[in-house]
C-alpha cells in the first residue's frame, strides 16, 4: 500500500464528490495507518506483524434526506474508484427510502489545513531486540505499536483537511512475583535509545517501592493524591454522559445539574478543549474545524458544552466544530499551584494513586462514579511511602472529587498520548495535572 | 467471496518460502444501522470492511501481515512483511509453537434464517418510528430513541496445511431507550440494555408487534421510575432477572476463566484473573447450583459458529459443573502454553487484528426453580433487571455493577419499584452465595456486540444465556451524591 495517502485522499474525495450531481452535497471523512505492532508478555514476544488499512466515510445529502455509507478502502487506485462509484450509485437508490431529516446540518465551511508530522521509527526488524533489550530480566508486559496515521476530510462547501503523523508507543508494566507493577508509557516520533532506557530504569526504581507486604485498607474516607495518569482513565467520563449540549439537553449528562445551577465544582478545577496540543486535528468528519481553544469548565462551573451542526439545528444554539457524539477532544486541563514533589508531604497520611482501572457510573444524575486503585498505589504516612496497597473500589461523586473535596492541584501537567487501537490506532491525548483529594470514598 | 482464497494462498507462500507454515484468513463484515429520536429520523448508515490477514510460522514463531488489498501482490506483500516480523521475533517468543494450534479443519457454517430477504429502509423506520411513539407512555418523557443493526460477517480460511473453513454469520440488534424526567429526578430506561437484545438470524427478529409491546412497557416504567424510591442500602438476599444476569456471568466468570488473562498476556490492558492455571479441575469457584458452558451451538445466541478463527472446530463444553472449574476459556494457543485443556474460541474483531481468546456464548444452565418458588422462598430481596453500569478490578474480583431498574421483596412478595439499585462483591464469594437456579422457564438468551479486550484492541460480539438466579446477603444500595 502507498505511503502516499495524502494522494489517495485527494483522488477519492475527488471521485466522490466529483459523482454529485446538481442538488447533492457530500462530506468524506478518511482514515489510514501503516501500522507494526508487537504484544509481549513476561519479556517474550506474543504476537506480532503489521497492519495497513485505509477506509472513507462518506455522508450524502439530498433534499431533506441524510445518508452515511463507509468503505474499507483496497489501496488500489482503480478498485477503490470503482468501490466509491458503487457506493454513491447505491445510496443515491437508497435515500429516497428514508424518512426526512429535522435536523439536517449540511457543512458550509470552506477551509483547509494541512498538518504533517514525520517521525524517526524503528526499522521493523530491529522491533523485538531494540524493545524488549533494555528490560531484560524484567517481567515486562504490554504492546508496542508505531507507524504512519493520516486522518483527511473534505466537503462539497470546499473544505479541504489533511493531518498526519509518525509516531510510536511503548505502553507497558513491570511485574513483581508478589502481582504487584508499576505501569509506564514511552510516546513519541522521535525513537532514543537513550530516553528509553532512563525510561526503563525509572520503572526498575519505581518497582523498589512495592516488594513489601501490601497493606490492606479498611473502606472509608482517605486523603488521597491522583496522579495524571490515573486522572487520564476520569478524563475519558467527560465524553461519556458528558458535556455534549445534546446529552445536557436530552437527559442523558451527567452534568445536567452543573449546567442547572444545582451544582457546582472547585473553582480550582478548570479544562478546555485545546488542539494547540498538536496530537489531533481540529476538523471534524464533515470537515468542521473546531476553535482552536474552547474552555468548557472555568472556576467549577460550565463555560460551554460541545456543539456539533446537527444539535445546532435542533435547538439554534451556536455550533463550535464538535463531532456527532459531541465528546471533547484534547483535553488540556488548568494547573494549579502544588508542586508535584511536595505530594507525599501534602498527602500526609494516605493513598497515592498511580492508576485507576473500570471506572463506570454508579449513578449519572449525581456525577457519582466508581472504579478500582490499579499498578502502584501507595500508602503514605507523615509524608512518607509506607508500602503498596491491595487494589481498592472507590465511589465518588465527581462533584465531591472535583468540587468540594479538590483541596490541589499541581503545577506540572503531563501530556498523555491516546493509546487505544480499537478499530485503528487513536490520535488524541490529554494535558493533565495530578490532584488532592480530600476524602475519597474507599468501598470494598 | 469474489476472490479464489487458495490463489492468493499460493502467491502468500510463494513470497514467504522459507515459512513453514502459511495461513491466510478473510474477514469481509458489511452492516446497516438505523435509528429514530423522538419520532423522526435521526441517523442511516451503512458499512462495508473487507481484507486479509496473512500469518506465517518461521522457527517456532508466528507472525501476520494484514492488508486491505486482496490482489495477489497485496497478499505477498503482506506474506513478506509477517515473515520480516516472525523472523525478527524467532526465537523471543512466549512459546514455541507449531502446525499443531492451525488445524487443517474443513468446516462450512452459515447463521441458520427463517427471512432471508430484506426489509427496505422506509419499512425499517416505520417501525422504528412507532416504536418511539409507544415509548413516549407521557409528556414526562424526555427522550425516545429506536435502533435497528443488521449485518453479517463471512470468514474464510485457507492453509498450507489444509484448512478450508468458510463461515457467514448474520445478525440483527435492536435498542429501545426512553429518558422520562420530573424536576431534578431522571431516569433512563431500556429493553434489556444498550444493544443487548441483538442475536444471530434473519430479518424475523424485527418482531414489530413483540417490539412495540416492550417499548410501551419501557417507556411506562421510565416514567414509574420517576416516582419510586431509591434503593436500600443493606445486605439482602438478590434475585437477578437474565437480562443482568448477562453482565454478571461476562465479567465475573467469563473473563476470568479466559486462559490468556490466567497466564498474563492481559496484565498491561485488560487485566488479570484470580484464577490460577493450577485451580483448574478442582477449585470451587460458585455453589452446587453452578453450572456454566461454552455453546456455539445454541441457534441464534450472537457468538455461535461451526470453528473459531484458527480453525479449530466449535463444541459445547461445560467450564463449570456443579460449582467446579473443570475447564477454562482458551483456544490451542492458550492451551499449548499452559498446558490444560480449553475451547474453540480463539477470535478476532476483524482481519486487521489477530485471534485471542475470547468468550464466544458462555452459558448458565438452567436449574429447577419456578420463578414464582423463587421469589415466595425469600424473606428479604431485591429484584433486578436490565445492566446500566459495570465495573470490576483487573483480577476480576472486586465487582460494582447498577441496574435500570428494581422491585422490593418482602416476605415471600415483589413489592414496590425502587431506582437506581446497585450492588457490589467479591466473585467468587457471590457464586458460592448462588442460592437458587430459575428452571428453563426463566432462561433467555442475550448478546453483546460490545466486548473490549486484547493489545491491539479488539471489540468482540459474545452471547449469554442464563435463567433468573438469585444470590444470598449481597450488599446492595442506591444513588444519590
Amino acid at each position: 500500500m502507498t505511503k502516499d495517502f495524502k494522494k489517495r485522499f485527494d483522488a477519492v474525495a475527488a471521485r466522490a464528490l466529483g459523482e454529485l450531481l446538481p442538488g447533492e452535497r457530500g462530506a468524506i471523512s478518511y482514515s489510514a495507518e501503516l501500522s507494526a505492532f508487537m504484544r509481549f508478555n513476561g519479556g517474550k514476544v506474543r504476537q506480532s506483524g503489521s497492519v495497513e488499512q485505509a477506509d472513507l466515510s462518506i455522508k450524502l445529502w439530498k433534499g431533506a434526506k441524510t445518508y452515511s455509507f463507509m468503505l474499507a478502502l483496497s489501496g488500489d487506485e482503480a478498485e477503490d474508484d470503482e468501490r466509491v462509484a458503487e457506493a454513491v450509485g447505491k445510496a443515491r437508490a437508497l435515500m429516497p427510502l428514508l424518512p426526512d431529516d429535522p435536523y439536517q446540518a449540511v457543512p458550509e465551511a470552506a477551509g483547509s489545513s494541512d498538518a504533517r508530522y514525520s517521525g524517526s521509527l524503528l526499522p521493523e526488524a530491529e522491533i523485538p531486540a531494540r524493545v524488549l533489550g533494555p528490560a531484560a530480566g524484567l517481567d515486562f508486559t504490554g504492546v508496542y505499536s508505531q507507524g504512519l496515521v493520516c486522518r483527511g476530510a473534505a466537503n462539497s462547501a470546499g473544505a479541504r483537511h489533511w493531518f498526519q503523523t509518525e509516531t510510536f508507543l511503548v505502553d507497558y508494566s513491570a511485574w513483581l512475583p508478589n502481582g504487584r507493577a508499576v505501569k509506564s508509557s514511552y510516546a513519541g516520533r522521535e525513537w532514543s535509545d537513550a530516553e528509553y532506557a532512563k525510561r526503563i530504569a525509572a520503572t526498575k526504581r519505581s518497582l523498589e517501592n512495592l516488594g513489601v507486604e501490601q497493606i490492606a485498607l479498611e473502606p472509608g474516607k482517605y486523603r488521597a493524591f491522583i496522579t495524571a495518569d490515573a486522572l487520564a482513565e476520569v478524563v475519558t467520563f467527560f465524553s461519556w454522559n458528558g458535556f455534549g449540549e445534546r446529552g445536557i439537553r436530552q437527559g442523558e449528562s451527567a452534568y445536567i445539574a452543573l449546567r442547572e445551577g444545582r451544582e457546582s465544582m472547585s473553582p480550582k478545577f478548570g479544562f478546555s478543549q485545546d488542539f494547540s496540543l498538536g496530537v489531533e486535528p481540529a476538523f471534524n468528519d464533515d470537515g468542521e474545524l473546531a476553535p482552536e481553544r474552547l474552555e468548557i469548565v472555568s472556576g467549577g462551573r460550565i463555560a460551554n458544552t460541545l456543539v456539533c451542526s446537527r444539535t445546532a439545528k435542533q435547538y439554534g444554539v451556536p455550533a463550535n466544530g464538535a463531532g456527532e457524539d459531541e465528546g471533547v477532544r484534547s483535553i488540556s486541563m488548568d494547573a494549579g499551584d502544588l508542586a508535584e514533589a511536595d505530594a507525599l508531604k501534602a498527602i500526609g497520611t494516605g493513598v497515592y494513586v498511580s492508576n485507576f482501572h473500570y471506572l463506570n457510573w454508579s449513578d449519572v444524575q449525581a456525577a457519582r462514579v466508581t472504579g478500582m486503585t490499579r499498578f502502584a498505589c501507595l500508602w503514605v504516612e507523615d509524608g512518607r511511602i509506607v508500602g503498596p496497597i491491595k487494589d481498592m473500589r472507590w465511589d465518588e461523586s465527581l462533584y465531591n472529587m472535583l468540587g468540594a473535596k479538590l483541596e490541589a492541584v499541581t503545577k506540572e501537567r503531563h501530556l498523555l498520548v491516546a493509546s487505544e487501537t480499537y478499530e485503528r490506532r487513536q490520535v488524541g491525548g490529554s494535558l493533565l495535572p495530578g490532584i488532592l483529594v480530600d476524602g475519597l470514598s474507599f468501598t470494598l | 467471496m469474489q476472490n479464489d482464497i487458495r490463489r492468493l494462498l499460493d502467491s502468500a507462500a510463494a513470497a514467504a518460502k522459507e515459512a513453514e507454515w502459511i495461513g491466510l484468513r478473510r474477514r469481509r463484515t458489511s452492516a446497516s444501522y438505523y435509528m429514530a429520536r423522538d419520532g423522526a429520523f435521526d441517523q442511516a448508515i451503512a458499512g462495508v470492511d473487507d481484507g486479509v490477514m496473512v500469518e506465517v510460522l518461521y522457527d517456532g514463531q508466528f507472525a501476520y501481515g494484514a492488508t486491505p488489498d486482496l490482489s495477489p501482490e497485496g497478499v505477498a506483500r503482506a506474506a513478506e512483511s509477517a515473515l520480516v516480523a516472525a523472523k525478527a521475533a524467532a526465537g523471543r517468543g512466549v512459546h514455541r509453537f507449531d502446525r499443531s494450534v492451525r488445524p487443517a479443519a474443513r468446516v462450512s457454517y452459515e447463521t441458520p434464517r427463517i427471512r432471508k430477504a430484506p426489509i427496505a429502509p422506509d419499512g425499517v423506520f416505520s417501525f422504528l418510528i412507532d416504536a418511539c411513539g409507544a415509548l413516549k407512555a407521557g409528556d414526562e418523557i424526555i427522550q425516545t430513541t429506536s435502533m435497528v443493526e443488521i449485518g453479517r460477517y463471512d470468514y474464510e480460511i485457507a492453509s498450507t496445511n489444509g484448512a478450508d473453513v468458510e463461515q457467514s454469520l448474520h445478525y440483527m440488534g435492536t435498542s429501545l431507550q426512553a429518558v422520562a424526567r420530573r424536576g431534578d429526578v431522571v431516569q433512563l430506561r431500556t429493553a434489556n440494555g444498550p444493544r443487548g437484545l441483538t442475536r444471530q438470524g434473519g430479518w424475523e427478529l424485527l418482531d414489530a408487534a413483540k417490539l412495540t409491546e416492550d417499548a410501551r412497557r419501557v417507556g411506562a416504567e421510565a416514567i414509574e421510575l420517576l416516582g419510586a424510591e431509591t434503593c436500600p442500602s443493606d445486605r439482602r438476599t438478590l434475585v437477578l432477572m437474565p437480562d443482568q444476569m448477562m453482565l454478571q456471568i461476562h465479567e465475573s466468570v467469563g473473563h476470568p476463566l479466559e486462559i490468556d488473562r490466567i497466564i498474563g498476556d492481559e496484565r498491561n490492558y485488560a487485566g488479570g484473573s484470580f484464577v490460577k492455571v493450577s485451580d483448574i479441575g478442582s477449585f470451587q469457584y460458585g455453589s452446587k447450583l453452578m453450572n456454566i458452558s461454552y455453546d456455539p451451538t445454541v441457534a441464534g445466541e450472537l457468538a455461535s459458529y461451526g470453528a473459531d478463527e484458527i480453525g479449530d472446530l466449535a463444541e459445547k463444553r461445560l467450564l463449570i459443573e456443579n460449582g467446579t472449574l473443570v475447564r477454562a476459556l482458551g483456544g490451542l494457543e492458550s492451551q499449548a502454553r499452559a498446558g490444560v485443556p480449553g475451547v474453540a474460541n480463539q477470535r478476532a474483531s476483524s482481519w486487521n487484528r489477530p485471534p485471542i481468546d475470547r468468550m464466544a456464548n458462555l452459558n448458565l444452565e438452567p436449574g429447577d426453580t419456578s420463578f414464582d418458588a423463587m421469589i415466595a422462598s425469600i424473606e428479604k430481596g431485591v429484584l433486578m433487571r436490565t445492566n446500566r453500569s459495570w465495573s470490576i478490578d483487573d483480577y476480576r474480583n472486586k465487582f460494582q455493577f447498577g441496574c435500570e431498574y428494581g422491585t422490593l421483596i418482602e416476605d415471600g412478595k415483589l413489592t414496590r419499584t425502587v431506582r437506581d439499585p446497585n450492588y457490589r462483591g467479591i466473585s467468587s464469594t457471590f457464586w458460592r452465595n448462588l442460592c437458587a437456579v430459575g428452571d428453563a422457564g426463566t432462561f433467555a438468551a442475550f448478546g453483546t456486540p460490545n466486548c473490549g479486550k486484547g493489545e491491539p484492541n479488539q471489540v468482540m460480539f459474545v452471547g449469554h444465556a442464563s435463567p433468573v438466579c438469585a444470590f444470598a446477603d449481597v450488599e446492595v444500595f442506591g444513588g444519590g451524591k
